[in-house]
C-alpha cells in the first residue's frame, strides 16, 4: 500500500455533550478523488478541522505521507507547508485586500526589497483566466458576490506549486452550473497531477460525476467506503440517514387554522425584493433557499433587527410597522436566529437569566424583578421545553448545541407568541436533539401557533412543512401546498432554488 | 453522560466563581494580620481610619467601573469627570450666593450629563469605548483647567470639609459610610432589577440582547450616566478629603478602579462581574500601599507589585474565559 497518502487511525473527537467523531478510520490513495458524505452533523467537518490539524482528536491518530515518511500535521500551517490545501467557505481569504494579494498572500513575488506588483499582477490574471471568472485581480474581495468570492478561494489553492492533498467543503453550494464545471477540470487536472482529492458535497448527482469512491459518515461514525461506480443513489441515501426518513420528521400536523400572518411586497435595498406570504395558526411554513439567497435577511427585517423599504405586514388582521426587536416580541413574533451562539443566547449566562431575558418586564415592578417568579418560570419553560440540565444556573455556554438551542426556544415561549420563526434550529445539533426539536415544534402548532421553518437542509423543510416556500437571489421562485408537496423531489426544489431560474 | 459532565462544569464553575472572592478574602486576613502584628505603624486608631478613607474614593469609582465593565465597555474618564464635577461645585460655592444643596446637586448633574456624552459616543458613533473614554477624558480635563486657569480653589463651606473628617461612632468615617452606601446600592441593582440583569446581557452579546427586546441604546446611556453618577459622588468625596479642588484632581484613580474591579474577578470581555469581588479588589490594593508603607518598604516596589497582581489577575480571567472557550 505504497501509494496511501492519508491514513485515518480510529479517530474520536469529544465536544461538551457531543461525540463529533466515533472510532473513524480510513485511507486516502494517491490520486483519488474521495468523496465524503453524511447529514448534517455526521461529523464531515469535524474530520475536516482534524486533517488540517486545526482541532486535535482526542484519540487516535492522522498521518500522511511525505516523502516517504509518515508524518502528523499539528496545525494548518503545517499541513499546508506538506502541500495539504482546504478549501472552506470564505474564511481562508482576507476581504479587505484584492483577489492578486489574496492568491499570493505571504509568498507575494519579491523584486529586491519590494513586492513585485506587476508580477504578481500578471500570475493572477493567468490564474484568472484559467479559471473563466473574468475579473479584474485588483478587485477587493469584499466588493465581490458570493459566487465569485467562492471561487476565488478555489483558484487560490492552483497558485501552491506542492499539492497533495485538497479538501474541498461543500464547494458548489454557492456556484452556478458553468463554474461547477470549472470546478471539475481544475479537480481532474489536480487528480492527474497525482493530487489526492476529498469533495463534500450534499448533492449526489456531483459525486457521481466527478468522484472515484465514496466513504460515508453516521452520526460520527464511519459506516463504509465503495466505489461510486457500485454504489446507487438510493443506497446512498440509505447509508447515509440509515433510517427511513420519514421517521423523523414524522410529527403529527394540523389542520391550518385562521390566518395570523400576512406579508406583502416585502424588500429591502439589495437582500430580498417583493416577498409576499401567509402564514396560519397550526401551520409549518417552510422556507428554502441557498446561501445569500436573502432568506435570513427577510426574516430578521420582518422582527425589526434589519431595515426594510417597503412592504406590508398585517398581523391578525392588523396592519402593523416593526421597526425593532422589541417591538417584534410585544407583536406576538418569536425569531430564533440563525446563529445561535452570536445572537441566540448569552453563553456567559445562567440559563436561568437566558430563559427570562426578554420577558423581565413581565415578572418585575418598577425595574425590581420578582427572584421567585424567575426561578419558576426558568424552570417551567426550561422543563416544557425539555432542557437536560442539573440545575438552572447552569451556564448555557456549557450545554451541548441542542439543549442551547432548547433554551432558546423555551425563552421564546416565555412571552406566548404566536408566531415563531425558526432560522436553522438544528444546525450544530445531534440527531436526538433534532428529533426532540421537532417533537417540540409538533406541540407547538398544536397549540394553535404558526412556526416559519427556515432551513438549507432540504429533507427537513420537505418532511416538516405544511406548505413550502423557495426563494432564489431574493426573490420567491416556488410555492409548493401540502399536495404538491407529496410528490415534490429534491432535485425540483433544488431546480427552483438555483441561480438560472430567476 | 451527557448531565454527568455537566453536572461536573457546573460545580467547578461554582467553586472557581466563589474562589475569586475567597482567595481574596484569605490574602487580604493574612496581610492585614502580618501587617497589625509585625509593625507598629499599621495598628494605629490614625492609620486604620486612614486606611478606611483611602479605600473609599478608589471604591466608589471601581463599583462604578464594574457596572460599566460588566457590560463590556470600560470607562478612564471617571476621574476627569470627578475632577470637573469637583471643581464646578467648588466654583459655585466660591464665586456664587448658591444654596450648598444646590451646588452639590449641580455638581452631580454635571458629571450625569458627562456619562450621558459619553454613552452617546460609545453607542452613537461606535466609538470604541476605550478610545471614546480617553478622548473625553481628555477633553473634561482641559475643561477644568480653563475654568480653573490653572489654579486650586479652596472650599470655603464647613459642610464639605465635615464630610472629610467627621466619623461616626467616633472611628467609622464618613467618606467611608459613602463607599458602603454605593455599594450596597449597586450590588441590589445588579441582582434584583431588570437594570442589572439587563447589564450582564448585554455584555454576554450585545446582539443576544437587542434580539431579545432590550433597549440597547437606552441601556447604554443608562449605564454610563449611571457610572457618572456615582462620579459625582466621589467628586464629593474628593472635595471633602482635599479641601480644595485642584486642576488634577482626581487624576490617577480610573486605572487604580478598573484594577480594583478586575481583581475582584471582572472579565473585560463583559458579561462577568460583581460588587463583592470589586470591594475586595479595592481592600487589597490599598492594603497592600498602607501596609508596605507600614513596613517602610520603597514605594516604587508597592507600584511593581500591584502592577503584578493586575497583570496576574487580568492572566487568570483569560485563561479562565480560554478554558471555556
Amino acid at each position: 500500500m505504497d501509494d496511501v497518502i492519508l491514513k485515518i487511525d480510529h479517530v474520536s473527537k469529544f465536544y461538551p455533550g457531543v461525540t463529533a467523531l466515533n472510532d473513524v478510520s480510513m485511507e486516502i490513495r494517491k490520486g483519488e478523488v474521495r468523496a465524503l458524505v453524511g447529514e448534517n452533523g455526521a461529523g464531515k467537518s469535524t474530520l475536516i478541522k482534524c486533517i488540517m490539524g486545526v482541532e486535535k482528536p482526542n484519540a487516535g491518530m492522522i498521518r500522511m505521507q511525505y516523502n516517504g515518511e509518515w508524518i502528523v500535521n499539528n496545525d494548518a500551517l503545517e499541513a499546508q507547508s506538506h502541500g495539504v490545501f482546504a478549501n472552506y467557505q470564505n474564511v481562508n481569504i482576507a476581504p479587505d485586500l484584492s483577489i492578486a494579494e489574496n492568491y499570493f498572500l505571504g509568498r507575494q513575488p519579491q523584486n529586491g526589497l519590494f513586492v513585485d506588483w506587476k508580477k504578481m499582477r500578471e500570475e493572477s490574471q493567468k490564474i484568472i483566466d484559467k479559471f473563466e471568472m473574468n475579473v479584474d485581480p485588483k478587485a477587493k474581495i469584499r466588493e465581490l458576490p458570493l459566487a465569485m468570492q467562492a471561487m476565488v478561494t478555489i483558484s487560490k489553492i492552483s497558485v501552491n506549486d506542492d499539492i497533495r492533498l485538497v479538501i474541498f467543503d461543500e464547494p458548489t453550494a454557492l456556484l452556478e452550473n458553468e463554474k461547477v464545471e470549472i470546478l471539475f477540470r481544475f479537480i481532474r487536472e489536480l487528480k492527474e497531477r497525482g493530487v489526492s482529492i476529498i469533495y463534500i458535497s450534499h448533492r449526489l448527482e456531483e459525486i457521481a460525476s466527478i468522484c472515484d469512491t465514496v466513504t460515508v459518515l453516521k452520526d460520527g461514525t464511519y459506516v463504509t467506503t465503495g466505489n461510486v461506480a457500485d454504489i446507487q443513489k438510493d443506497e446512498l441515501i440509505h447509508l447515509m440517514v440509515g433510517r427511513e426518513m420519514s421517521d423523523i420528521y414524522k410529527i403529527d400536523h394540523q389542520k391550518p387554522g385562521e390566518e395570523i400572518l400576512k406579508v406583502e411586497g416585502f424588500s429591502d435595498s439589495e437582500h430580498f425584493r417583493d416577498i409576499s406570504f401567509t402564514l396560519h395558526r397550526g401551520e409549518i411554513l417552510g422556507f428554502f433557499g441557498l446561501v445569500g439567497a436573502g432568506r435570513s435577511e427577510m426574516m430578521r427585517a420582518l422582527n425589526g433587527v434589519e431595515k426594510h423599504l417597503c412592504g406590508k405586514v398585517i398581523l391578525k388582521g392588523k396592519p402593523v410597522h416593526i421597526k425593532n426587536p422589541t417591538q417584534a416580541l410585544s407583536c406576538g413574533i418569536g425569531f430564533l436566529t440563525e446563529d445561535r451562539r452570536s445572537d441566540g443566547c448569552a453563553l456567559q449566562l445562567p440559563i436561568k437569566t437566558n430563559i427570562n431575558m426578554n420577558s423581565y418586564d413581565m415578572i418585575s415592578k418598577l425595574g425590581w424583578i420578582n427572584l421567585k417568579q424567575e426561578t419558576a418560570r426558568a424552570d417551567k419553560y426550561s422543563k416544557s421545553v425539555n432542557v437536560k440540565t442539573p440545575s438552572l444556573n447552569q451556564l448555557v455556554g456549557n450545554l451541548s448545541g441542542g439543549n442551547q438551542q432548547k433554551v432558546v426556544i423555551g425563552k421564546l415561549l416565555c412571552r406566548q407568541p404566536d408566531i415563531l420563526i425558526f432560522d436553522e434550529p438544528t444546525v450544530g445539533v445531534d440527531v436526538g436533539a433534532k428529533q426532540e426539536i421537532y417533537k417540540i415544534m409538533e406541540s407547538l402548532i398544536a397549540q394553535g401557533r404558526g412556526i416559519i421553518l427556515i432551513s438549507s437542509y432540504l429533507p427537513e423543510v420537505m418532511g416538516l412543512g405544511d406548505r413550502l416556500i423557495v426563494m432564489s437571489q431574493g426573490r420567491i421562485t416556488a410555492e409548493f401546498d401540502h399536495e404538491a408537496l407529496q410528490t415534490l423531489t429534491e432535485e425540483d426544489v433544488l431546480k427552483k432554488a438555483s441561480f438560472e431560474s430567476r | 453522560m451527557e448531565n454527568r459532565t455537566a453536572i461536573k462544569r457546573n460545580s467547578a464553575i461554582k467553586t472557581m466563581a466563589t474562589r475569586t472572592e475567597f482567595t481574596l478574602s484569605l490574602i487580604i486576613i493574612a496581610l492585614f494580620l502580618f501587617a497589625f502584628f509585625f509593625t507598629k505603624a499599621f495598628g494605629s486608631p490614625y492609620n486604620l481610619t486612614n486606611l478606611a478613607k483611602q479605600g473609599a474614593i478608589i471604591g466608589v469609582l471601581a463599583v462604578a467601573q464594574t457596572s460599566v465593565i460588566i457590560t463590556g465597555g470600560i470607562d478612564i474618564s471617571g476621574g476627569s469627570i470627578a475632577g470637573l464635577g469637583c471643581m464646578v461645585m467648588a466654583l459655585l460655592q466660591t464665586t456664587t450666593n448658591m444654596p450648598f444643596p444646590m451646588t452639590v446637586l449641580s455638581c452631580l448633574l454635571v458629571c450625569v450629563v458627562c456619562g450621558v456624552i459619553n454613552g452617546i459616543i460609545i453607542y452613537d458613533l461606535r466609538v470604541p469605548p476605550m478610545i471614546a473614554t480617553l478622548g473625553t477624558s481628555t477633553i473634561i480635563r482641559g475643561i477644568v483647567k480653563l475654568l480653573c486657569g490653572g489654579l486650586n480653589v479652596t472650599f470655603v463651606d464647613e459642610r464639605i470639609l465635615s464630610i472629610g473628617t467627621n466619623k461616626l461612632f467616633g472611628f467609622l468615617p464618613v467618606l467611608t459610610l459613602f463607599w458602603i452606601g454605593v455599594a450596597v446600592v449597586v450590588l441590589l441593582l445588579l441582582k434584583y432589577t431588570t437594570f442589572g440583569r439587563n447589564l450582564f446581557v448585554i455584555g454576554s452579546g450585545i446582539e443576544v440582547a437587542r434580539l431579545s427586546g432590550i433597549k440597547v441604546r437606552k441601556m447604554h446611556y443608562l449605564v454610563y450616566a449611571f457610572a457618572g453618577l456615582l462620579y459625582g459622588i466621589a467628586a464629593v468625596m474628593l472635595a471633602a478629603r482635599v479641601g480644595m479642588a485642584q486642576p488634577g484632581t482626581g487624576e490617577g484613580y480610573d486605572m487604580n478602579a478598573i484594577a480594583a474591579a478586575v481583581i475582584g474577578g471582572a472579565s473585560l470581555a463583559g458579561g462577568r462581574g460583581a460588587v463583592t469581588g470589586t470591594i475586595l479588589g479595592t481592600i487589597l490594593m490599598v492594603l497592600i500601599t498602607n501596609a508596605g508603607t507600614a513596613f517602610k518598604i520603597d514605594p516604587y516596589i508597592l507600584d511593581v507589585t500591584t502592577g503584578v497582581l493586575i497583570v496576574f489577575a487580568v492572566a487568570m480571567d483569560m485563561l479562565k474565559s480560554r478554558k471555556k472557550a
